[in-house]
């Protein structure tokens, strides 16, 4: 059930590491728009086989996910600025093409959500993504990430490709958003327009709980992960009290407390050291 | 003829970085198996110079070539061979040691050797160099910045370059650690290696090169070979007289001055952690210029004064008070004290995209032309005007934009700003850099007027020839901490450029003048 989250938290993780206030708000739009478009436009025109899907939602994410890298690193926008109009873009997309929750999911991926046991499908399938986190992060292509965020400069100068280092870890994002959604459609076993949204806030939350800097460089996916179960314990825990008709507000409230009060931490540690 | 191929040729180099020129139609050969080594004053072009050569840095005109090829930028200058170590120390601080040290050494598809064995070269180099254990795990971040200066090294090493170079390498290692690094360099050279020092220690580079070339503001003005290389000829010729105008004379003439009481005191103070400590005192009526060579602390000892940081260790105390109060006071209420210009106009000085009488008039809200956070507009316009005329300043219509002024107008609305809140001292960071030389006179004599009655300054500047005429002593740094005070009768080039360069004394010493050194 924390697969969509944990694999959002992924995605935005390389952004963030490679520095220079990276950082990607609209993970939970465009988590929405593929799960939109793939229930409104593959599924109801038949193209539903999973080559087909996988290949949909991969190409979506990476393109997605190259425009926006070209724009902040070639154009030279703040990140912050970029990914915010694409938050709202796609939110509005989403809502044209789908403007309220409705369609299905493809036909070999119903019952895949339909946890009875832990070993879902979808479960497989979020250690396949974790098994790619763990290549992927041991690769030099993850060093240069990571050096690029912790000293550009530095970075430069020991002839790392900074531009590179950062469009590369766009398009990786893009995989992990296409994966997030994949299990994110897969759970919900439809179309939904605007809960995408939320994966935003959660998803950052969850890469700052697990100790990733948003200053970049320092930090990993394993932190990711974690924050991510954490964010999703805290939510389930509270959605079994009642708290009457603002239920749905506490859950915000409390992801909002916990970002707060982790970054409060951090800092103090930090000025401790 | 030479076999050009083999060696690394900077051919007619110039380079413009804005309004300043950093190099003009720079010249040099640097062949296998030779150390050669660059000098000249601050701002003479040679970190300019050594970062053409590693291709950080491309040239305007002119061209450098390294065994026959040129680079463009610092992935093809490693390809070829170059390595750099750079005066700042570039370290990841989040990453570990052994990160630090492998930086950029695997290309994107193949590593160059496991983990295993990166960890193991990591420490037996480090042993090498800094003759302790480090474990290569160990955040940089942790480390003290002579062994973080040691992983820069380590780097360069490693790579096997063909060119080596070092700008200011040596900075933060102590004596025995240098003579670790120049037995390397002589290993190196053995093997056949470009060497290429920059560097301000005159008496290591004696020591080490083989040949010496000399910049003077973006020229080459001079070479020497092997023996011919000592300290005083290095001296005079980066020092060679240069056009002094007679003007400056006029503006103001320190001698006889009356000094008052103390206004600024400090004592023990220690610039950065482990630092020598040292005392001063800035009395009323004075003023003090403030040098040193590049990141040798006087920028700091600066602040400090100000208010603006804390040091490491000691006090500063501005008419009584501590000097960190005393600057909150200067922005406060009452009781200005101190007022800190920032040569560096465009990070610290102006509000870019505000107008010019907004910019003059900013910092002053608070103070006197203040009152219940009403902002009082007349007498603040009378100020204004004021300034304008006393210094001359060329403004349009005040509502234009700041930037619309050349940089030397721009610089006396900020000086004119300092000197309406009345403060007791003003404090100038190279004030007068990219400012015209008539600007500068003006500027002197409205600071020494501004001493006269009553002020103290305290004047940094990296071109020692503005003190000439004007200080009435000169605090040179050195090794982050006070190295030596020439007083006004001992001014010259020769005498100030060697105490930057930490020559020992031939003049006598003057211990009547406070700020001496507590060793």
């Amino acid at each position: 059930m924390a697969a969509p989250l944990i694999l959002a938290a992924l995605a935005v993780t390389p952004i963030v590491l490679a520095g220079r206030g990276g950082v990607d708000l609209s993970v939970g739009p465009l988590l929405g728009f593929i799960n939109v478009t793939l229930v409104k436009w593959l599924v109801e025109n038949d193209y539903a086989s999973p080559i087909m899907v996988i290949a949909y939602v991969v190409a979506a994410g990476v393109l997605y996910q190259i425009v926006i890298a070209a724009i902040i690193i070639y154009v030279r926008v703040a990140p912050i600025i970029v990914t915010l109009s694409g938050y709202l873009f796609l939110s509005g997309i989403n809502l044209v093409v789908l403007d309220r929750p409705s369609g299905v999911a493809p036909d070999w991926m119903l019952d895949w959500g339909s946890g009875i046991s832990i070993l879902s499908p979808v479960f497989y399938g979020l250690i396949i993504m974790i098994g790619f986190w763990i290549f992927f992060s041991r690769t030099v292509f993850y060093q240069q990430i990571v050096l690029t965020g912790a000293n550009e400069r530095m970075a430069f100068a020991n002839g790392v490709n900074i531009a590179g280092a950062r469009f590369g870890a766009h398009i990786v994002a893009g995989v992990f958003t296409a994966a997030a959604a994949l299990a994110y459609t897969a759970l919900i076993g439809s179309g939904d327009p605007t809960q995408g949204n939320t994966y935003t806030l959660s998803a950052i939350t969850a890469l700052v709980l697990g100790g990733t800097s948003l200053a970049g460089g320092t930090g990993g996916g394993l932190g990711s992960i974690l924050g991510a179960i954490n964010i999703y314990l805290i939510t389930y825990v509270l959605s079994t009290y009642n708290f009457g008709t603002v239920s749905g507000f506490v859950t915000q409230l409390s992801t909002g407390a916990i970002l707060v009060l982790s970054l409060l931490v951090n800092s103090l540690m930090n000025r401790r050291q | 003829m030479d076999d050009l191929t083999g060696k690394v040729l900077v051919q007619n180099v110039s380079k413009r970085f804005g309004e300043t020129t950093a190099l003009n139609g720079c010249s040099l050969t640097i062949s296998p198996g030779e150390v050669h080594a660059i000098v000249g004053e601050n701002g003479s072009g040679k970190s300019t110079l050594a970062k053409m050569i590693s291709g950080v840095v491309l040239p305007d005109s002119g061209r450098v070539s390294i065994f026959g090829r040129s680079p463009r930028d610092p992935m093809e200058a490693r390809a070829l061979g170059v390595a750099m170590i750079f005066q700042e120390v570039l370290v990841a601080e989040t990453l570990s040691v052994v990160d630090n040290i492998f930086a950029g050494t695997d290309s994107l598809w193949k590593r160059s050797r496991t983990r295993a064995v990166a960890r193991r070269q990591c420490r037996d180099l480090l042993k090498r160099f800094t003759e302790t254990e480090i474990d290569p795990d160990t955040i940089v971040r942790n480390l003290p910045l002579s062994v973080q200066q040691w992983i820069v090294i380590a780097r360069a090493l490693l790579a096997n370059p063909r060119v080596l170079i070092l700008d200011e390498s040596s900075a933060a290692l102590d004596l025995d650690a240098s003579a670790r690094l120049h037995t390397e360099i002589k290993r190196l050279r053995e093997s056949g290696c470009c060497i290429i020092i920059v560097t301000h220690r005159i008496a290591e580079l004696v020591r080490i090169a083989d040949r010496a070339t000399v910049l003077r503001d973006g020229e080459v003005v001079d070479e020497f070979v092997g023996a011919d290389i000592n300290e005083s000829r290095l001296l005079s010729a980066m020092s060679a007289k240069r056009i002094i105008l007679e003007a400056k004379a006029a503006a103001a003439s320190p001698a006889n001055r009356v000094v008052g009481d103390v206004v600024l005191s400090a004592t023990g103070l220690e610039i950065e952690r482990g630092a020598p400590q040292f005392d001063f005192k800035l009395c009323a009526g004075e003023i003090v210029g403030v040098t040193g060579l590049d990141g040798q602390g006087h920028g700091d000892f600066l602040r400090i004064a100000a208010g603006l940081r804390a040091p490491s260790g000691g006090t500063v105390s501005v008419l009584g008070r501590d000097a960190r109060d005393a600057f909150q006071v200067a922005s406060g209420a009452s009781g200005k004290s101190v007022a800190y210009v920032s040569g560096d106009r465009a990070r610290e000085g102006i509000f870019p995209n505000l107008s010019i009488f907004e910019n003059f008039s900013l910092p002053l809200y608070r103070s006197r032309f203040g009152e219940y956070g009403w902002i009082k507009r007349r007498p603040l316009k009378q100020a204004f005007d004021g300034e304008v005329r006393r210094l001359s300043i060329k403004v349009g219509h005040e509502s234009n934009l700041i930037t619309s002024l050349s940089g030397g107008n721009q610089q006396k609305v900020l000086i004119g700003r300092a000197l309406a809140m009345e403060p007791k001292i003003i404090v100038l960071d190279d004030p007068a850099r990219g400012v015209d030389i008539a600007t500068k006179q003006e500027l002197y004599a409205q600071l020494r007027k501004f001493a006269d009655q009553g002020g103290a300054v305290l004047y940094l500047s990296s071109e020692i020839e503005e003190f000439f005429d004007f200080a009435d002593r000169v605090l040179v740094f050195r090794n982050k901490s006070l190295f030596r005070t020439v007083p006004f009768e001992l001014f010259s080039e020769h005498t100030l450029l060697a105490a930057m360069f930490g020559e020992p004394d031939e003049t006598a010493f003057h211990p009547m003048r406070e700020g001496f050194v507590r060793a």
